[in-house]
């Protein structure tokens, strides 16, 4: 059968089920209707709202970018003044690093991943949801800052002591570092639940290394967050804390050190970059094989050079740096390193151009923009090379030659692929093909528009203009530079807004397309477009890389209900889990449906960032009460132990349908959680050990309380508490309830214990974080453990009223299996505190 | 490649274009042997935007001193002598020697570039 | 009005000179073409910079040779769609993607990683002067050693030193970070708080460069720049020995006057005027031989009678959010008898 008769015989959306199984499954996935799509969880609807906001924040960050052009047109303009310019190159960078760059690429994950991978849904569809509601309102209320004059303006890097409360009294720094923070629980909560669904919920057969490139590529991306992402939240608080209550972490004055902020922000704010790049790399792959009509060159190659990227990007921070003054064998080190990355990138580049050689390209818009995107990003590759030399960095870092390497790279490493991606994927969004003729207009007005505005700033650099200027005296070689690149600016901007005009239109005037119009060879492409919440009638079973051109009678087989889960036979949503390697079914596992609650925990979170950035306290407090009281709620009606233990799913295999231990997927989801907690926490010791090798001189000889005694008695309670946690879990799976509740209250006791022993020794220690940095840091590890165990008593609270309430027996156990694993690692980094504060450096 | 062709007009359009100069000058206020672009080079290159507002001179747009645009259509120099070539001329070069209480300093500049500047200012209306 | 020199590229000349740089800059072997500017990382006057100008050059050529490698065969895949090419193959990622890089950035890493030796000071010769540079929102104190044991000699927005003599720079900041940017001389280096940085300069010919703030420092950024005055060696030490001396004092009555009204106007509670009594004040800029220097404001504007006058007067349109507070208390003769007397100050 070709691809066109089978797209003749697809079940259309509106068409009636074919049978009562596909009936059920419709409804168990149908989409709330009116205001109540608020309450959608489906990544089909989440995802699309995702990438709606992110590209609304792309043109209004892009809009004030022209405002910033249109003040640089010529020397000495009057349009804007500095107070205005300072605000507007501050949020640019900020709306697109953090509004626009990293939310949609997610965006794109979380709306492509399960369908591509043959799942349903992502394993936590209610956290989808919860992070899309944080993101919106953060990203609305920094963005919003805008319009009431108090937009952040300390530049998007926000280097203290410029952002410190001396020298920027006014709300506008808070709002940088609470909105933000508050943005990035979305990107973290993304990231988690994008590599628990990568590596669980995978279709059978479609093994790790049967993985379309892109999905390798979001799992590179999301783990990539889940690390580096903790270090800046931390620097946030942590500057936080000095502006409001006076702490000293940055203040040199006080044994702070304003490079530590740049350490922990560059540690951050490097591997962002590729953040941003791996997953529109992984988009052109996809492009480029679609395109090129065959399987792309070198997967192997490709997947390791994503991976090696990942990896070389955390040893490259302090590039960022060079011009810091630091050691010269240090710089070399770095500058070497930045070089090294050049090869994975090269790997990646010269696999597209083997795969584009050894195919038969056809060259419609995605390629282009593939074609725009390859010339941009390998010069921005070159520039970035360049860059990377320390004694050519430190005549162009931070001019105009640096912002022209990075819009090269950014702009042409992301932005084109993500219009690839758009004119590629659309019709699974709208059944709809953008328009052919359009696109090209849109192609060449953002190419040339770009390569005119951003071609001469390399030169503009090298003339000696310093970025982030207000405006520039005339007759420096400046001028006719600048004009050219406002024009250029207002041409790439006409071609986003031809994309605009195309993309309206396209939802009435767009060729109609229900399946495949490309003839691509993913399972992306396997669903009716456009996409449905349930996805396809039945979970398909994988042979190859490209199961669409590999296996020609798959769309059949696949809309007869001939594979797995072609029913919902309790009206729940379900996906199949599978191997993390193999891909084996191992279970059919549950997904919850619409619902109220992440809506309601994403304000409540919003009315604790807002209070706290307006310094109500109280009210930040109460906001946190009631967010945490809405997460229990929300875990509570989650987990259902289910009416059966083992489910048909399909092609005569039955699979349980309640799994605990390692291999549920809440424990994968927490253990990743415990990752980024990890990050953060390895952050703060990082602090410590920083700001004393930064001022040994100024550090106290001894710990801040005397003897031993205290350290001893803190490890044995913690470690108590951790044999009485294994002792409880042990005695639930032996169904010995004596045994359990003994162990489960004494955790609760030592835990309790340990905190009355603590909080004394502490409160005695006479330590005052507005005196000096080792005061500040000793609070800030002791007070995030402290916070930990907090945390591990509600657990273990919630714990045993899920047990008298009957939802926890001896086999589900889950919920035990969490608060355990939560309380060890709170132990473990309990101990390493108390080890870190005695022993070191004394 | 209609759409690449096509884009060549627009950018073409937006190199041409200039700006025009003001109005022409009336005979009584010609200063003889005074040259406009040379003092417009003048007023720039001695900062006379650090206390006035000039017309099309970047960056001048303080208001220590009164404004000098339509200069040319003023009745009266420094609120104290009639308006008039000669005037004008002893006035840059002297203000102090004219109105003593003025904050204009003296900023010893010789006759002939003093009538350069007059002239432009003239052309200021 | 007149901010900063007189530029040397006009617009029509800076688009020929663009087509020039990409036509005919130099050649691999590293020669290389100049580009003039007040302030240009291409028109190299210090051996460092030098340096750094030829790396840039040889980075350029072989930059351009691979883009050019990689769109032809991105090119060329397009024209040969009818039938796959056999450059299509695992073996040219590893041609491509893996060796190419390794030895060009090599070779690029051990020749790039051993200039800029000399920039960092202590690693060649010793220097023979130091001078402190203070970063200030959004100006530079500059301190010279003074005659003998004596105390420094403070200046600002201007750095002079001379020729073909290697110096050094201690580089702080007394509020935020600022970095310290000479493009001509050499590349720039941070300004950190509680960190002195620092940095050896040798510049090779007499001159007048232009040097800008290259970290951003809040509202005024944009307009804290400075200029370096390179002399020959005998007239540095006429300058720095007139630099050290006490203000001179004034010789009319009006610009007697001039003093007096500074002093009981509170200009002195900002400013030091060495030899002065009341003009103590450490916020603002030294003034003891103001009217020496080319500029006001960081190089905001060309310094003579009427700037100094305008920018006491009000110098938040020349500059605006620089911390001077603006002046109207007094009558037009005082203004002028002020700034009469601080352009006395040579």
């Amino acid at each position: 059968m070709s691809e066109s008769d089978a797209s003749m015989l697809r079940p259309l959306a509106g068409d009636a089920p074919r049978s009562p199984g596909e009936a059920r499954l419709r409804k168990a996935w149908a989409k709330p209707q009116g205001i109540a799509m608020l309450s959608a969880v489906n990544n089909t609807i989440v995802g699309r709202y995702i990438i709606a906001t992110g590209f609304t924040f792309f043109i209004l960050g892009g809009i004030l970018a022209l405002l910033m052009r249109a003040q640089l047109i010529v020397p000495e303009n009057d349009l804007i003044d500095f107070e205005l310019f300072n605000q507007l190159f501050t949020m640019h960078g900020t709306t697109m690093m953090f509004l626009f760059a990293v939310p949609i690429m997610l965006g794109f994950a979380v709306y492509l991943m399960p369908q591509m991978l043959g799942a349903r849904d992502l394993p936590f569809p209610r956290m989808s949801s919860y992070g899309f509601w944080c993101y919106f309102i953060g990203g609305v209320l920094v963005f919003g800052s805008l319009f009431i004059g108090a937009a952040p303006d300390g530049g998007w890097f926000m280097y203290p002591p410029l952002t410190s409360l001396t020298y920027s009294p006014g709300i506008n720094t808070d709002i940088w570092l609470l909105g933000l923070s508050f943005v990035e629980i979305a990107s973290l909560v993304a990231a988690t639940e994008l590599i628990v669904g990568i590596l669980k919920t995978r279709a059978p057969g479609l093994s790790i290394n049967r993985m379309p490139i892109f999905a390798w590529a979001v799992l590179v991306m999301a783990s990539m967050i889940v690390i580096a992402f903790p270090p800046l939240l931390v620097a946030d608080i942590m500057l936080e804390l000095e502006r409001a209550f006076g702490w000293s972490f940055f203040d040199v004055e006080r044994g702070g050190d304003p490079l530590l902020w740049q350490h922990l922000f560059w540690f951050f704010g490097h591997p962002e970059v590729y953040i941003i790049f791996i997953p529109a790399a992984g988009v052109v792959s996809m492009v480029v094989a679609t395109f090129a009509r065959r399987p792309l060159f070198g997967y192997t190659w490709v997947v390791a050079a994503m991976i090696g990227t990942g990896v070389i990007s955390f040893a490259l921070w302090v590039h960022h740096m060079f011009a810091t003054g630091m050691p010269r064998m240090s710089l070399s080190f770095f500058s070497a390193a930045s070089m090294a990355v050049a090869v994975p990138a090269g790997i990646q580049v010269f696999s597209w151009l083997a795969t584009l050689l050894g195919g038969r390209p056809v060259l419609k818009t995605p390629l282009l923009f593939v074609y725009g995107f390859l010339f941009t990003f390998v010069l921005g590759g070159l520039t970035g090379v360049m860059v990377a030399l320390v004694p050519f960095d430190w005549q162009v870092h931070d001019t105009y030659f640096v912002v022209a390497h990075f819009h090269y790279v950014l702009f042409g490493g992301m932005v084109f692929p993500l219009f690839a991606g758009l004119y590629y994927w659309m019709p699974l969004a709208s059944g709809r093909l953008l328009s052919e003729r359009l696109g090209r207009w849109v192609f060449w007005l953002m190419f040339l528009g770009f390569q005119i505005t951003f071609l001469p700033m390399h030169l503009t650099g090298l003339l000696g203009m310093p970025r982030r200027v207000y405006t520039f005296p005339a007759g420096m070689g400046w001028d006719t530079l600048n004009l050219i690149s406002t024009v250029g600016a207002f041409i790439l901007a006409a071609g986003v807004l031809v994309f605009i005009v195309d993309l309206f239109a396209h939802f009435r005037r767009g060729e109609r397309v229900i399946h495949n119009p490309w003839e691509a060879g993913t399972l992306d492409w396997l669903p009716v477009a456009p996409f449905q919440p349930w996805t396809t009638f039945s979970v398909p079973l994988v042979h190859g890389r490209y199961p669409l051109w590999d296996q020609r009678e798959l769309v059949a087989e696949v809309d007869k209900g001939g594979h797995f889960l072609p029913d919902a036979p309790v009206g729940r949503r379900e996906t199949l889990v599978t191997d993390m390697i193999t891909a084996e079914p191992q279970q059919v596992l549950r997904i919850p449906s619409s619902s109220w609650i992440p809506l309601s925990a994403a304000i409540a979170t919003s009315v604790f960032f807002v209070a706290a950035i307006a310094k109500e306290y109280a009210w930040s407090l109460i906001a946190a009460a009631v967010t945490l009281a809405i997460f229990i709620l929300w875990a509570w009606s989650n987990a259902r132990i289910p009416e059966a233990d083992a489910v048909d799913a399909g092609k005569g295999m039955s699979l349980p349908a309640y799994v605990t231990g390692i291999h549920s997927h809440s424990w994968a989801g927490l253990s990743i959680g415990l990752v980024v907690d990890f990050a953060a926490f390895a952050s703060l010791l990082f602090t410590y050990f920083y700001l004393w090798t930064a001022w040994p001189d100024s550090w106290p000889t001894e710990p801040f309380t005397t003897g031993w005694f205290p350290l001893v008695i803190g490890i044995l309670i913690l470690a108590a508490s951790s044999y009485a946690m294994a002792w409880a879990s042990r005695a639930n799976r032996r169904d010995d309830g004596r045994g359990y509740w003994i162990g489960i209250l004494a955790v609760f006791a030592l835990g309790a214990l340990f905190m009355a022993f603590v909080i004394p020794v502490f409160a005695r220690s006479g330590l005052d974080p507005t005196r000096h940095s080792f005061d500040s840091t000793v609070w800030a590890i002791i007070g995030y453990h402290l916070l930990h165990m907090g945390v591990g008593l509600v657990l273990a609270t919630y714990t045993m009223a899920r047990t008298l309430a009957g939802h926890l027996t001896s086999r589900h156990n889950t919920d035990l299996n969490n608060t355990a694993l939560f309380w060890h690692y709170t132990v473990g980094i309990g101990i390493v505190s108390l080890l870190v504060l005695f022993l070191v450096p004394f | 490649m209609s759409a690449l062709r096509m884009l060549g007009l627009p950018l073409l359009l937006t190199a041409l274009g200039g700006c025009d100069r003001s109005a022409e000058v009336p005979a009584h206020l010609t200063v003889s042997g005074g040259d406009v672009r040379i003092g417009e080079q003048l007023v720039t290159s001695y900062g006379c935007g650090a206390c006035h507002v000039i017309p099309k001179i970047r960056g001048a747009n303080s208001h220590v001193g009164p404004p000098l645009n339509q200069f040319g259509r003023r009745s009266f120099i420094g609120g104290h002598l009639p308006n008039s070539p000669d005037n004008l001329v002893r006035w840059i070069m002297d203000p102090p020697a004219i109105a003593p209480g003025t904050a204009m300093p003296n900023l010893g500049i010789p006759r002939e570039q003093a009538r350069h500047i007059a002239a432009y200012l003239y052309t200021l209306r | 009005m007149q901010k900063a020199p007189t530029g040397i590229l006009s617009i029509s000349s800076a688009a020929a000179r663009l087509l020039a740089l990409l036509s005919l800059g130099g050649g691999l072997s590293g020669c290389s073409i100049t580009i003039e500017g007040v302030q240009s990382a291409l028109d190299p006057r210090s051996s460092i910079a030098g340096e750094i100008s030829q790396v840039w050059w040889a980075m350029f050529w072989g930059s351009l040779i691979i883009l050019a490698l990689v769109i032809a065969l991105a090119l060329y895949a397009l024209k040969r769609r009818s039938r796959p090419s056999r450059l299509g193959h695992n073996s040219l990622i590893i041609v491509g993607g893996v060796l190419l890089p390794v030895v060009t950035l090599s070779a690029l890493l051990s020749y790039g990683l051993n200039i800029g030796h000399d920039f960092k000071s202590g690693s060649a010769a010793p220097a023979e002067l130091t001078i402190e540079v203070i970063g200030k929102r959004w100006w530079w104190e500059v301190r010279y050693p003074g005659q003998g044991n004596g105390p420094p000699a403070v200046s600002a927005n201007e750095i002079h030193m001379p020729a073909g003599v290697p110096v050094e720079f201690a580089l702080t900041t007394t509020d935020v970070i600022h970095s310290f940017w000479v493009p001509n001389l050499a590349g720039k280096i941070d300004m950190i708080p509680g960190k002195v940085n620092r940095v050896q300069i040798q510049a090779d010919t007499p001159g007048v460069y232009r040097g800008q703030c290259a970290e951003y420092c809040g509202a005024q950024h944009a307009w804290m720049a400075f200029y370096v005055v390179v002399h020959p060696p005998e007239e540095f030490e006429a300058w720095l020995r007139n630099e050290q001396a006490p203000a001179r004092t004034p010789d009319s009555t009006f610009l007697r006057q001039g003093r007096e009204s500074f002093i009981n106007t509170g200009c002195g509670a900002c400013h030091v005027i060495r030899g002065v009594e009341g003009a103590v004040g450490t916020l603002g800029p030294d003034l003891t031989h103001v009217s020496s220097r080319l500029s006001l404001g960081a190089a905001t504007v060309d310094n003579n009678l009427g700037t100094l006058a305008g920018w006491i007067a009000d110098s938040h349109t020349m500059k605006p959010g620089n911390l001077m507070p603006p002046f109207a208390a007094f009558d037009g003769a005082t203004l002028r008898a002020i700034a009469g007397y601080l352009e006395s100050l040579e």
